[in-house]
C-alpha cells in the first residue's frame, strides 16, 4: 500500500516520513520527525525529482510504483546529492534501467564518489539550460553553497513549481497535511523551520542571498522543498523569514537569556535581571540553561532575538566548557548583528566576562557587547544591585534605540 | 679637500666670520632663555644665505648642496640650535617646494622663502608617527576647491617662528602611507595654532613647537605633488635633510674639537699644558680622525646629491656616522675640560647637550641604518610581510564614552555635564581632602597649561574643592610653571591616577598624561581647543575656556561643607557601546563556503596579508577547494 498525495495538476509527492530518527545529521535532535520529499511529474515523459533517505526507501518504492501506474521513469533529476535525499537513488536506478539522470557536474562527481554508478545515463546540465517532458519544461539556477556546493534548484515555467532542494525546508513530519495552508505554520512549525535553517544552512547567509536575488526574477507560485511543507500561498512570509535569516537581521526586539550556573548562583542572578527587565517593560524573554538545552535549540532563538544575555561562571579559569560550546556554534554559523549583555561568576579568579567579550569581539561579526556587566563573586548581594540596573538599563535602551 | 673650491671656501669665511660675530656672543643667553635668535636670522637671511642651493632665479644664492652644507656646518660649530635652523629651513621647508612644487609655488613660496624673506618648516611627526609616518593621523578632507586640515605635528622645528609649512596628512584613509599628500600651509591661517615651544635639553636656541590644526582650510592649489605622493616626497626630502643634520653635528663636534684643542694648550698641570700628556694628545687625534671621516662622508653625500645621483644610502651613512661620532667627541671634548667644561656657560657643556638630538631626528640612527640595509640587501630582507590589518584605533586610556556636550551656552553645557555625572552615581555631597596623594584620590580636578596664568590656579583650587576632589596638574604645569608641587603631577613619569573621576582642565592630553589615566573610571575634558587629544580619550567633553566653565562647574557643584567620602568603591567604566566593525572587502567561494579575509590573506598561496580579493592573481584558486577566483561572490553587501 501506498502514501502518495497530489500536489498539483500532473505532480505528486512520493516522499516518506520519519518519525523514528532522533538526531537529524546524527546532531540536531528532531522530536516531531522529518519528511524526506520526492516528487514525481506525470508528463509525456514520467520525471522524479531527488529521491528519500535509505530508511524510507521501500515505502518510497511502493510510492512511485503506485503513480507511474505500469508506465516507464525516464528521468530523475537530483537537485542535492545529500544522502538524505539521494541514498535511494541506486535502487531507483536498478529498478527502472532505463531512467536516465539529470544533474550538474559536481553532483555526478559526487554521485560517483559516494559509489552510485550512473555511467552511460548521465544527462549533465548546468545553470539555465533547459529540458521539455513533453506538456512541462523545466529550467535549472544553481544554488551553490545552500549548503552544498553541488546543490541547484529547477524551475517548471509551465507551472511556477519551483523544486527548491533544501531551501525553504524544514524539521518535523508531515503526518498527511502536506500544504502550508493545512497547518497553523506561525504557531506549530516556525520554530522547527527556523532550528532547521539556523543550524544547517545558517553559515551560508550571503549564498542564500545570492539565491533569492537570482528567484526574485522567476514568477514562482509554489515551493517543492525537500523537508517539510509544500508552500502555496503566503510564499512572501517564508521568504521573509529567509531574507532575515539569511542577513542575520534578527525576526523579533526581545532578549535570550542563556546562563551556564553550576549551583544555582549564576542561575539566580538570570532570573535577577529577567525580572527586572519585565519591570523595565521589556517582557519578550526566553531564558535557557545551556547544560539543559540542545544548542540547536540555542542557535534557532539567538537567530530570532535582537538581544542576547550570556551569563557564565568561570570554568577552570575559561568559560563554563557548554557555553564556550554555544559561542563556537555561534562563529561556525557566521552568527552576526546582535547586541550581548554579560553577566561573569566566579569564585576565587573571574575570568569568564572577559573571555566571552573577547570572543565576541574576535569572531562574530558586527556584534556590540554592552559595557554594563554583572560581576559576581559567588553569589550576587547588594553590591550587584547597582550593576544588574545598569545592565537591563543598557539592554531597555538598546532595544529602544 | 678635494670636494671644496675656492668658492666654497670663501663662502665658509663668510659664515664663519658672521656666526662668530653674531651668533657666538649670546649663544649662552640664547641657551639659556630658549630663545630663538629672530633678528640674526632675518639678518642671515638678507645676506642671501638661507637660499643658498636654490638657483637665483627662484631667489637663491644660486650655490650648491655642498655650499649649504658647509653654511650648516659653520653655523653649529659656534651654536647647534641656529645650524639647525637654517637645515630645517632649507631642506624640510624649501627643498620640498623646489623638488615638488609646480611653477606657481615656486613663485610663491619657494621665492620669499630663498630669498630670506621667511622662513620654513616641515611637519610630519606626530604622536602615534614617528619613524613609521603610515600612523599619519592628521586629516586632510577635499571640499570643494579646499581641503579641511585636522590633527596635530609634534617636536616641528621652526615650529611658530616659520612662516611656510609642508605639512603631511591622510587624504586617502586606510590605506596606509599610499594615503599621504603634502600641502603647504600658511602660518596665520584660521585654525591653525602652535603649541608651547618645547624645554628641550639642547638646541635650545632652535624654536621646536607641536602644530595644531583645527579645520584649517588649504586651497586646493597648495597640494604638493599629487594626492598620495606625500610619503614619497617626505621620503626624499628626509634623504636630502640628512645632509643637513649630518652637517650640524659635523659643525658641533668641529666647535668642541676646537675648544678642546685650544683648551689643552692652556690648561697646565704637572707644570706643563695638558696637551702634552699623551692622555689627553690620543684624545685629540681621535677626534681629529673621526671629524675628517665623518667630513668626508658628509661632502661626499652632498656631492651626490648635487650631480643628482643616488645619495640615499650615502647621507643616511653620513647623518649616523657624524651623529654618533658626534656624541663621542663632545663627550671628549667635555672630558679634556674636566670640571671646568661641567659648568653652565661653557660652550662643550651646552655641545655636549646639543650633540644628542643628531642621533635622534630626521631618522634615528638605528632607521639610518634601516635605510642603508634596504640598499645593500633590498626590501626582500623583511622576514615576514607586515599585516596590512587596520589598526583598531583604541583611545590611549581605553574605550570612552567621548561625548562632547554642545548644549548651546557655557551654563546648559556646565548643566548637562553634572546630570551626567550624577546619573553615573557620583554624589558630590561627600569629598575628600584636595591635598590627598593622587594615588589614593577617588576624585581628582588637574590642570592643564591650558589654564593659562598662575592666578587661574585658584579656579581649579575651588572646582576641586566643589567636586570633593584632590587637586592634580600635567607635568607641565608642575615642572615648567610649577603652579603645583612635582608630586601632584599626573601622567606615566608622574602619579598614577587609579580612582573614579578625573575631570582635565586645559589638560590637552600628551600621551605620557594619558597613561597615567587610563585606569579612571570616568574622564572630564575642558578645553578650548576642540581637537585636543583629551577628548578622544575623555567620556565627557566640553570644548570652552576653563576660565568661563571652570566657575561655573564650580557653582553647580558646591554643596557647602562637604561630608567626609566612604571609603573608595572602584566605579565601573562604562564603555560606549560599539559594535564590532562590519568586515570590509571578504569575498565567499561558491565551492566550499570558505571566506577570503584581506587582512590575513592566504599564505599557502604566497598572497600576503594586506591583498584585495581584486588585485588576487588571475590564476589564484580557492585554498580549500580549488575552485578559481572568479567563482566568489562578496560574503555581504558592499
Amino acid at each position: 500500500m501506498s502514501c502518495v498525495r497530489k500536489v498539483t495538476e500532473d505532480l505528486y509527492w512520493v516522499g516518506v516520513n520519519d518519525k523514528r530518527l532522533h538526531l537529524f545529521e546524527n546532531i540536531h535532535p528532531i522530536p516531531n520527525g522529518v519528511s524526506y520529499n520526492s516528487y514525481l511529474l506525470k508528463d509525456e515523459k514520467n520525471v522524479l525529482f531527488d529521491t528519500v533517505d535509505w530508511s524510507g526507501c521501500r515505502e518510497f518504492l511502493k510510492n512511485i510504483e503506485e503513480v507511474l501506474a505500469g508506465e516507464p521513469l525516464d528521468y530523475l533529476i537530483v537537485n542535492h546529492m545529500e544522502p538524505d535525499h539521494a541514498a535511494s537513488m541506486e535502487e531507483v536506478l536498478l529498478r527502472y534501467p532505463e531512467c536516465k539522470v539529470i544533474s550538474n557536474e559536481k553532483a555526478f562527481m559526487f554521485m560517483h564518489q559516494f559509489g552510485f554508478d550512473v555511467e552511460g545515463r548521465k544527462d549533465e546540465v548546468k545553470e539555465g539550460d533547459i529540458r521539455c517532458f513533453g506538456k512541462h519544461t523545466v529550467t535549472f539556477v544553481a544554488a551553490p553553497m545552500v549548503h552544498w556546493p553541488e546543490a541547484m534548484v529547477t524551475f517548471d515555467t509551465t507551472n511556477g513549481v519551483l523544486f527548491s532542494a533544501d531551501a525553504f525546508g524544514s524539521f518535523g513530519s508531515l503526518d498527511g497535511r502536506l500544504f502550508n495552508d493545512e497547518v497553523n505554520f506561525d504557531r506549530d512549525w516556525i520554530d522547527d523551520a527556523r532550528r532547521y535553517f539556523t543550524n544547517i544552512v545558517g553559515k551560508y547567509g550571503p549564498f542564500v542571498q545570492h539565491l533569492l536575488k537570482k528567484a526574485s526574477n522567476v514568477p514562482i507560485k509554489m515551493f517543492c522543498p525537500l523537508h517539510g511543507p509544500v508552500w502555496r500561498t503566503d510564499l512572501g512570509y517564508y521568504i521573509d523569514k529567509h531574507d532575515k535569516w539569511s542577513r542575520y537581521e534578527p525576526e523579533e526586539k526581545g532578549v535570550m537569556i542563556v546562563y551556564a550556573s553550576m549551583y544555582g548562583n549564576t542561575e539566580a542572578a538570570a532570573h535577577r535581571l529577567a525580572s527586572e527587565l519585565c519591570e523595565k517593560g521589556v517582557t519578550n524573554i526566553k531564558m535557557y540553561d545551556v547544560s539543559k538545552t540542545h544548542v540547536s535549540y540555542l542557535i534557532a532563538d539567538a537567530f530570532k532575538y535582537s538581544h542576547i544575555v550570556l551569563a557564565s561562571v568561570t570554568y577552570n579559569l575559561n568559560i563554563y566548557p557548554v557555553m564556550y560550546d554555544f559561542l563556537h556554534h555561534l562563529k561556525l554559523l557566521n552568527f552576526q548583528k546582535r547586541t550581548f549583555g554579560i553577566i561573569e561568576n566566579g569564585t576565587w579568579a573571574i575570568r569568564s566576562g572577559a573571555l566571552m567579550k573577547n570572543f565576541i569581539d574576535e569572531n562574530l561579526k558586527e556584534c556590540t557587547v554592552l559595557g554594563a556587566q554583572v560581576t559576581i563573586n559567588s553569589s550576587a548581594n547588594e553590591g550587584n544591585e547597582k550593576e544588574f540596573s545598569s545592565l537591563a538599563d543598557a539592554l531597555v535602551d538598546s532595544i529602544n534605540k | 679637500m678635494s670636494y671644496t673650491t675656492k668658492k666654497h671656501d670663501e663662502l665658509r669665511a663668510q659664515i664663519r666670520e658672521w656666526a662668530e660675530r653674531e651668533i657666538k656672543p649670546i649663544a649662552f643667553m640664547l641657551d639659556q632663555e630658549n630663545r630663538f635668535p629672530g633678528e640674526q636670522i632675518k639678518e642671515f637671511g638678507k645676506m642671501g644665505l638661507l637660499g643658498i642651493p636654490f638657483p637665483k632665479e627662484y631667489g637663491g644664492l644660486g650655490g650648491d648642496i655642498l655650499g649649504y652644507a658647509i653654511g650648516v656646518e659653520e653655523l653649529s660649530r659656534v651654536d647647534g640650535g641656529t645650524g639647525v635652523i637654517l637645515s630645517a629651513h632649507v631642506s624640510l621647508g624649501a627643498y620640498p617646494i623646489y623638488a615638488f612644487g609646480n611653477e606657481d609655488q615656486k613663485q610663491k613660496y619657494l621665492v620669499p622663502l630663498a630669498k630670506g624673506e621667511k622662513l620654513g618648516a616641515f611637519g610630519l611627526t606626530e604622536p602615534n608617527a614617528g619613524s613609521d609616518a603610515g600612523g599619519t593621523e592628521t586629516t586632510a578632507e577635499l571640499r570643494g576647491d579646499h581641503y579641511i586640515l585636522n590633527g596635530e605635528k609634534i617636536f616641528i622645528t621652526n615650529g611658530g617662528e616659520a612662516d611656510v609649512y609642508v605639512i603631511f596628512a591622510v587624504t586617502t584613509p586606510g590605506i596606509g602611507t599610499k594615503g599621504i599628500s603634502a600641502f603647504i600651509v600658511e602660518k596665520g591661517w584660521d585654525g591653525f595654532t602652535f603649541g608651547d615651544h618645547y624645554d628641550k635639553m639642547g638646541i635650545r636656541s632652535s624654536a621646536t613647537r607641536q602644530l595644531l590644526f583645527n579645520n584649517v582650510k588649504v586651497p586646493k592649489e597648495n597640494l604638493l605633488g599629487k594626492e598620495g605622493e606625500g610619503f614619497k616626497i617626505a621620503m626624499s626630502t628626509l634623504d636630502g635633510g640628512r645632509i643637513g643634520i649630518a652637517a650640524q653635528a659635523l659643525g658641533i663636534a668641529q666647535g668642541a674639537y676646537e675648544a678642546a684643542v685650544e683648551y689643552a694648550k692652556e690648561r697646565e698641570q704637572f707644570d706643563a699644558p695638558i696637551a702634552q700628556l699623551q692622555a689627553i694628545q690620543f684624545k685629540i687625534a681621535e677626534m681629529a680622525t673621526k671629524i675628517r671621516a665623518a667630513r668626508l662622508l658628509v661632502y661626499s653625500a652632498a656631492e651626490l646629491k648635487e650631480n643628482h645621483e643616488p645619495y640615499g644610502m650615502e647621507s643616511a651613512m653620513a647623518k649616523k656616522y657624524a651623529s654618533d661620532i658626534c656624541l663621542e667627541v663632545v663627550n671628549d671634548a667635555l672630558q679634556v675640560f674636566g670640571g671646568t667644561g661641567y659648568l653652565k656657560g661653557m660652550e662643550v657643556e651646552r655641545f655636549y647637550r646639543d650633540a644628542k638630538i643628531c642621533t635622534i631626528y630626521e631618522g634615528t640612527n638605528e632607521i639610518q641604518n634601516v635605510v642603508i640595509a634596504s640598499h645593500i640587501l633590498g626590501k626582500s630582507a623583511k622576514a615576514k610581510p607586515v599585516s596590512a590589518k587596520p589598526k583598531a584605533k583604541t583611545p590611549v586610556t581605553g574605550p570612552r564614552k567621548k561625548v562632547m556636550i554642545n548644549e548651546g551656552t557655557a551654563e546648559a553645557n556646565v548643566e548637562k555635564l553634572v546630570e551626567l555625572l550624577k546619573n553615573d552615581g557620583y554624589d558630590f555631597t561627600v569629598g575628600i581632602d584636595i591635598d590627598t596623594p593622587i594615588i589614593n584620590a577617588e576624585r581628582v580636578v588637574s590642570a592643564g597649561k591650558g589654564i593659562g596664568e598662575k592666578e587661574n590656579m585658584k579656579l581649579v583650587e575651588d572646582l576641586a574643592k566643589a567636586a570633593g576632589a584632590a587637586l592634580g596638574s600635567s607635568r607641565p604645569v608642575a615642572e615648567q610653571l610649577k603652579y603645583v608641587p612635582l608630586n601632584r603631577y599626573v601622567g606615566m613619569s608622574g602619579q598614577k591616577f587609579t580612582g573614579n573621576l578625573y575631570i582635565a582642565c586645559g589638560v590637552s592630553g600628551a600621551i605620557q598624561h594619558l597613561k597615567g589615566i587610563k585606569d579612571a573610571s570616568t574622564i572630564v575634558a575642558i578645553n578650548l581647543n576642540g581637537n585636543a587629544p583629551i577628548f578622544k580619550n575623555a567620556d565627557y567633553g566640553i570644548v570652552g575656556d576653563v576660565k568661563e566653565i571652570l566657575p561655573l562647574l564650580t557653582k553647580a557643584l558646591d554643596t557647602g561643607k562637604k561630608k567626609p567620602a566612604p571609603p573608595m568603591v572602584k566605579m565601573k567604566r562604562t564603555v560606549p557601546d560599539e559594535p564590532t566593525p562590519a568586515p570590509r572587502g571578504r569575498y565567499v567561494c561558491l565551492g566550499c563556503g570558505y571566506e577570503y579575509i584581506p587582512e590575513l590573506g592566504d599564505e599557502d598561496g604566497e598572497v600576503n596579508p594586506g591583498t584585495a580579493y581584486k588585485d588576487l592573481p588571475e590564476e589564484w584558486v580557492c585554498p580549500e577547494c580549488g575552485e578559481e577566483k572568479h567563482n566568489f561572490i562578496p560574503s555581504s553587501e558592499q
